[in-house]
């Protein structure tokens, strides 16, 4: 590794501490809502359109609910869609990740096969589709960001396991005739763990962020308000094209993408912490956001 | 090289397959009548002849594995379906919205990757230095940021506030454009979504770049140009883009999910008569028939574009044509 390398580095973990504050910050919002918001936001409290006052900081929406109180509470549902998916592609991605590394011969080319199909297909319009068919609940949006988010986080840690099968305590287990179950998850899964949780706070992020696109295209839960929910409804009542979109619009985006920095932030950090060996993949993997472009250019 | 070209074609060929699976099960497997899931939510206000067509198109009589076959065939007819809600064969709507779509997004991967390019090689030549920093910033945060509500604030400010550019559409409705006028009528209609997708685009590209450069600055061949006495204009343009920029070839077309994903969205701010935004009026209605044949479509778009990156990068980088010789 050049100086170039090492400087860069500590220049991102310098990042992930900006990101960590972040994250402090917005995650006491989530847990601290009931008493931060001023107003319920599913209450009628005040006139529609109404510009910010002192009763209503960021204004009213077009049917009179509070908007701050709206982004507040939504920091709660946004969040817990983007762990709940996060898990469960983190949980679907760790299992695959590392049965496919371990047994090299028989499940990694199915399962590695399976993460091109994934990675290859276009996830909006997928994630559109079903959505469409499964109905908005948040239950079902959880479930489709999170089977469709495994591959990049599975792939990743199978080149973790690559590296620590060949390692010697592994190795001894085997040759004690360690039950294969047994090896990997008593030997092997305490050593991917730290890379496994830099990638689900990863994915926590673009989980959010996938959210968002979601619920402003019309298939986010409409009793559970996110802030993609409020910007689809600031949308559908035209608050851009008035000076509403001061006070209606930006708040609630800038949030998001705040959210989605701070996890990402800390989660390069954390990975260029955990293992150094995988630096610059760190950055590839912003990419992973999208259709996974980061894991095909890895692999070449 | 045949062997890679024939393993690649199976490849992508079972994508395909999954993916035309997928819909073709989606319907039928999903609790409701499929009646209703393969025609539209409008399947109550058809007649009883109408009905029996739908019935009798799709083979809901008969065994699975013989609608799938029939589903097939239609398909390569390119016969899409019918969409009962516009009273209009699929296949028609379609080919309407498609060549907005790829002028958005064609035009959007040009200018990103053209952009990625110039910035990722100057940031990874300036690494660590404050324009490297500056700009890494800027990309990670532009990264961030959900494309909708950066067409949200583009339109807020350059469409409503400012008036210089159109808010929605693609073409300025009953202006009866001919000739030159009607191409640059486009092109300001076209200016926002544009900007939004292409700045939402450009982190990924730009990251590549800056890593590959980076790695291939710190090759030994560039110390010996350098020690050469080589000029440094020299260095970068033919001995550090020619390497680096081989990443950005496969990226360049891989990009395409992503960039077809955030149109989707963007297409649905603007109203930009695109796939993305049919994907998105057909679920408001749910003319289920439209929301898959856009989704077929746009995947079949991506796979082509995917298959064709994969074959034809070895013929930019003669290492993987060897190495893949050397396998077999």
């Amino acid at each position: 590794m050049n100086a170039a390398c090492i400087f860069q580095s500590m220049k991102i973990i310098g990042a992930g501490r900006i990101g960590a504050a972040l994250l402090l910050l917005i995650l006491c919002t989530a847990l601290f809502a009931p008493w931060l918001a001023p107003h319920d936001p599913y209450e009628r409290v005040g006139p529609p359109f109404q510009k910010p006052s002192a009763q209503h900081p960021l204004g009213t929406n077009d049917i009179g609910q509070d908007i701050l109180s709206e982004i507040i509470w939504g920091t709660r549902v946004s969040l817990a869609i983007g762990f709940f998916a996060a898990a469960i592609a983190l949980l679907l991605g760790t299992f695959i990740g590392i049965v496919s590394g371990y047994y090299r011969r028989w499940l990694d080319p199915l399962f590695m096969r399976l993460a091109d199909i994934v990675l290859v297909i276009p996830f909006l319009p997928l994630m559109i589709l079903l959505a469409a068919y499964l109905g908005p609940r948040m239950s079902n949006i959880i479930l489709v960001i999170g089977l469709l988010t495994w591959a990049g986080p599975a792939r990743v840690i199978r080149s973790q396991v690559l590296s620590l099968r060949e390692y010697g305590y592994v190795q001894a287990a085997r040759a004690l005739g360690g039950a294969d179950a047994r090896i990997m998850f008593r030997h092997i899964l305490p050593g991917v763990l730290p890379v496994a949780l830099a990638q689900f706070i990863r994915a926590v992020s673009s989980a959010v962020l996938i959210e968002s696109s979601l619920a402003f295209l019309g298939l986010g839960d409409p009793t559970a308000k996110s802030w993609g929910m409020v910007l689809s409804y600031a949308q559908a009542r035209g608050a851009f094209l008035t000076g509403a979109w001061l006070w209606w619009i930006l708040p609630p985006g800038l949030l998001i993408t705040f959210t989605v920095l701070a996890f990402a932030l800390t989660g390069y950090a954390l990975e260029e912490v955990v293992n150094p060996r995988l630096r610059g993949e760190a950055i590839k993997n912003v990419l992973r956001k999208g259709g996974g472009q980061a894991d095909r250019q890895a692999r070449k | 090289m045949l062997q890679f070209w024939g393993r690649k074609l199976m490849q992508y060929g079972l994508v395909l397959l999954l993916t035309l699976a997928l819909n073709f099960s989606l319907p039928r497997l999903m609790p409701g009548s499929p009646l209703q899931l393969l025609a539209g939510e409008d399947v109550g206000l058809l007649s009883r002849a109408e009905r029996e067509e739908i019935m009798a198109r799709h083979g809901l009589d008969q065994p699975l594995w013989r609608q799938f076959t029939l589903y097939l065939g239609q398909l390569a007819k390119g016969d899409l379906g019918y969409s009962y809600r516009q009273r209009r064969p699929v296949a028609v709507i379609i080919w309407e919205r498609l060549p907005w779509t790829v002028l958005l997004t064609g035009s959007a991967l040009a200018l990103s990757a053209l952009a990625g390019v110039v910035c990722g090689t100057l940031a990874a030549w300036r690494r660590g230095r404050i324009s490297d920093l500056g700009m890494l910033s800027l990309f990670i945060f532009l990264d961030s940021m959900p494309s909708f509500w950066l067409g949200m604030i583009l339109v807020a400010l350059f469409g409503s506030s400012l008036r210089w550019f159109p808010v929605f559409g693609a073409q300025s409705p009953f202006a009866g454009y001919t000739g030159w006028a009607a191409v640059a009528d486009v092109l300001h209609h076209l200016a926002l979504p544009l900007t939004t997708l292409t700045l939402v685009t450009i982190a990924g590209l730009f990251l590549t770049v800056r890593y590959s450069t980076l790695g291939v600055l710190g090759e030994q061949y560039i110390t010996v140009a350098r020690a050469k006495g080589l000029p440094e204009g020299r260095i970068v343009f033919r001995h550090v883009l020619r390497n680096a920029l081989l990443p950005v070839i496969t990226l360049f077309m891989l990009s395409l999910g992503f960039v077809v994903s955030g149109a989707t969205v963007v297409e649905t701010v603007f109203v930009w008569p695109g796939l993305g935004r049919l994907m998105f009026e057909a679920v408001l209605q749910r003319d289920y028939p439209v929301l898959q044949a856009a989704f077929m479509m746009v995947t079949v778009c991506v796979i082509a574009a995917n298959l064709a990156a994969d074959l034809l990068y070895p013929l930019a980088d003669p290492r993987v044509r060897i190495e893949g010789r050397h396998v077999r």
